[in-house]
């Protein structure tokens, strides 16, 4: 059997640390496994834990301070063969910066086996305690908050979903906890509480006497994988107007149509169904949407531009209509009036004071009912300026899943009668 | 069926992110993750409907890191985000750019700072992404300035991640990406699968050994022949932690050289030099669009206007800085208040005869450019 260590390895850790003892302990439960080393990557952490990749003769991955569970993850996502072992190794300090990355693992189950050193300092920059030191590390480490619990990594864990999850001394029967937790299918976390020389706790007596109390904690699920899909080009679903000669439009058109209502209202979609139908007329179209943060309450508005010749610029520089069904609009389109052409108004808000262009208003909620106002006045508009046949705009509301009640609107407008103010 | 005002064609009404999700998968990504974050909500549906493998993640780190491990063993990874999650992306776009793992972000720009204003466009992001590696090396950057550059540049990018081992951004804005544009599907080039160049020797595989173009051939881990290694921290080809010996110096210095070199590789640009012209427009992104609309303009008015629009932003293709260096004048449009592809062209020193056209809260007009150019 080949082996997971390199040949005469050389130990980077202070004498007595138990990071050593964990080392051994992994490259050996992997060997008992009958791990070859090209079928296991070790991910490692920074911090004094994360400096075991020169001794592994297995892949190793490198990271980032408190990001190897994410980091596996996506490893283990990746890796089509699932009888390729993943094995993260971080210290107490990486497990609290990343503690939502052990949770989402958890909650998902993925298949890997997540190995935490808390030696309950952090020993790479002068032995500060962590979120997993004991009360009595955090005094002796003059954190000021020894009142404060740490963290049980392993209630977490197993509350999240973990298929295994176990604290033990590293004094202890480390390798064993390893090699129950590589037999796992699933997230499985081993939690080994250790001793650090130089800032921790230095003696085996100590460590007995401060470290949370021995636990494994499992839990019978199927571990997570992302399935792979096969899924139709999205040019296929792409909105295609088939253009028609009968309804060509002139060459040289240029128009800006802002439409602006409540949210919930039909906005978007008249909008749309414009811009559609400019290309069935032979035209291009842009079409753009604003509304505030909540998409079912307050304003929303609409700019579609209409034009013989490729649009560069998807701006409105003067809209040639302002079609506005609802005081919302009004207020949200009150800014664009200044230089537009023409206003499309319901019959139920008032001319704004000081606009000087061409002002029509109907009753479009009354004949179309909220939901259809927009289109409704839109609709209208079309009509009366003759931009386009409303046929071009039933055709492409044709395919639409509201076809009937977008048809509706439409056919409203015909009955609306409206006044030139 | 032809269409005489339309010119014929396959016209559809797309949005930005439908054609640069669809070219990212033709090229051959083949995983998405990501947190929903506007102006990418597209993106990330988009890729729901059309990605192999896709997940939505926790958080804007988690992303990255799943995309880095994913890289890693083999797939192309893509997200999209905007300013609020790429700043929590940064220190990981930085591991990935430290390990060479290919990878594609899609950064649609809002304005800001900070959380700002979700559903504005802007272009704020670019003297961000200039510093974002520290130490100052080059993140490919591209940014297409219409719809169809979302479609040729996705799948660019794509390419250049694969073949220079690195993470590319495509810098985009809202504008770009939820606007609906009229495209003609016919008019469009072919994308083609990107070749992964893998390591195929007898071995010894040494990791971050760089044979010609400067770019080590590449491992999935978990490779059944040889191990590998992949190393956030400074290494040399090994793989393994050097700290600053010569070799890892000379590692390091490589990320650097590769970028550098093989920039020619992508470097994309529109140049109108127009005859007589005295003065140039700049623009890049959404802003190129009213930038095109005004030398036109101009042109028609009897003042020819020559116009560059830059779609590699980082680095700068040595052509448009030689564009620019043979105008007196030069005009930079750009959708921020402070100059940030003007400040990167010439310092906060500036230039003589370089001024800029800036806005924010709302698209620069071709007025805004034009009045500019004349004054
Ligand atoms: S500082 Fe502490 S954790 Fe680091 S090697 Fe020394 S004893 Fe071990
Ligand atoms: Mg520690």
């Amino acid at each position: 059997m080949s082996r997971i260590l390199v040949e005469s390895p050389s130990y980077p850790y202070c004498p007595g640390c138990t990071h050593t003892t964990a080392a051994v302990a992994i490259a050996r439960a992997l060997e008992a496994a009958g791990t070859d080393p090209l079928d296991v990557v070790v991910v490692t952490d920074i911090g004094c834990c994360g400096i075991i990749d020169p001794l592994l003769a297995c892949h190793t991955v490198h990271g980032l301070h408190g990001r190897a569970v994410a980091l596996g993850m996506g490893i283990r996502l990746g890796i089509e063969d699932p009888r390729k072992r993943v094995v993260v190794i971080q210290g107490d300090g990486g497990a609290t910066i990343g503690l939502q990355h052990l949770l989402e693992a958890s909650r998902l189950n993925v298949d890997m086996t997540v190995i935490v050193l808390n030696n309950m300092v952090y020993g790479m920059t002068g032995g500060q305690a962590s979120g997993l030191s004991a009360r009595e590390v955090r005094e002796m480490r003059g954190m000021g908050d020894g009142a404060v619990p740490p963290y049980d990594l392993c209630s977490l864990a197993h509350a999240a979903g973990a298929a295994y999850s176990a604290r033990v001394l590293a004094t202890g029967d480390l390798q064993a906890r390893l090699s129950a937790a590589l037999a796992v299918r699933g997230l499985s976390l081993v939690e080994a509480v250790g001793i650090c020389h130089a800032y921790g706790i230095a003696s085996r007596e100590d460590l007995e006497r401060l470290a949370a109390p021995e636990t494994v904690l499992v839990r019978d699920r199927e571990p997570y994988s992302m399935s792979r899909r096969e899924l139709p080009s999205l040019l296929d679903g792409a909105i295609r107007p088939r253009p028609s000669p009968e309804w060509a439009s002139l060459p040289g058109t240029r128009l800006g149509v802002v439409i602006a209502g409540s949210a919930g209202e039909g906005v978007q979609i008249a909008a749309e169904l414009l811009a559609s139908a400019g290309i069935a007329i032979g035209l291009r179209s842009t079409k753009k949407g604003e509304y505030p943060i909540t998409v079912g309450k307050g304003f929303s508005t609409a700019e579609v531009i209409l034009s013989s010749d490729r649009i560069e610029y998807s701006a409105i520089e003067r809209p040639d209509v302002v079609i506005v069904t609802s005081k919302e609009g009004m207020d949200a389109a009150r800014g664009m009036l200044g230089n537009a052409a023409a206003l499309v108004l319901d019959d139920g808000l008032e001319v704004p004071g000081g606009f000087t262009g061409t002002c029509m208003s109907a009753p479009f909620r009354k004949a179309a009912g909220a939901k259809g106002a927009a289109l409704c006045a839109l609709a209208y508009w079309l009509a009366e300026s003759g931009v386009m046949p409303l046929e071009a705009l039933e055709e492409v509301a044709g395919p639409h899943r509201h076809a009937v009640e977008l048809r509706r609107a439409i056919e409203s407008s015909r009955t609306c009668a409206g006044n030139i103010l | 069926m032809a269409h005489p005002a339309a010119g014929g064609g396959d016209l559809v009404s797309a949005d930005g992110s439908m054609l640069v999700i669809e070219a990212l998968a033709r090229a051959g990504a083949d995983a998405f993750v990501g947190y929903p974050i506007t102006p990418t909500n597209l993106i990330f549906s988009h890729a729901n409907a059309r990605f192999p493998l896709f997940r939505s993640s926790t958080d804007e780190i988690s992303a990255a890191q799943t995309m880095s491990g994913l890289s890693a063993a083999g797939k192309l990874p893509v997200t999209g985000t905007s300013f609020p999650g790429f700043a929590l992306m940064l220190e990981t776009v930085n591991m990935a750019f430290m390990m060479e793992l290919p990878m594609v972000i899609v950064l649609g720009q809002r304005m800001g700072p900070s959380t700002g204003s979700a559903t504005t466009g802007a272009q704020g992001d670019l003297l961000l992404l200039r510093g974002a590696i520290s130490g100052g090396y080059a993140l490919p950057v591209l940014c297409p300035s219409n719809p169809e550059d979302c479609w040729t540049l996705a799948a660019e990018a794509a390419k250049v991640a694969v073949s220079l081992r690195t993470p590319v951004v495509l810098l985009t804005s809202k504008e770009m990406l939820m606007t609906r544009w009229t495209v003609d599907l016919s008019a469009l080039p072919e994308v083609r699968r990107v070749e992964w160049p893998a390591y195929d020797g007898d071995g010894p595989y040494v990791p971050y050994r760089a044979g010609e173009g400067l770019v080590p051939p590449f491992l999935p881990t978990c490779d059944g022949s040889h191990r590998t290694r992949f190393n956030a921290s400074t290494h040399d080809e090994t793989g393994l932690i050097r700290k600053a010996s010569p070799g890892a110096i000379a590692n390091t210095e490589r990320l650097w050289r590769k970028v550098r070199e093989r920039a020619g590789e992508f470097a994309f640009l529109d140049l109108d030099a127009r005859d007589g012209a005295s003065t140039l427009i700049v623009s890049y992104g959404m802003t190129a669009g009213a930038a095109r609309v005004a030398a036109a303009r101009l042109g028609k008015a009897g003042r020819p206007t020559s116009l560059l629009v830059l779609k590699t932003l980082l680095p700068l293709p040595q052509e448009a800085l030689d564009a620019i260096s043979r105008y007196d004048r030069v005009v930079v449009a750009e959708e921020n208040l402070t100059g940030l592809l003007r400040e990167m062209l010439h310092g906060t020193v500036g230039r003589e005869g370089v001024t800029g056209v800036n806005a924010i809260g709302r698209m620069v007009s071709p007025d805004d450019i034009i009045k500019e150019v004349r004054r």
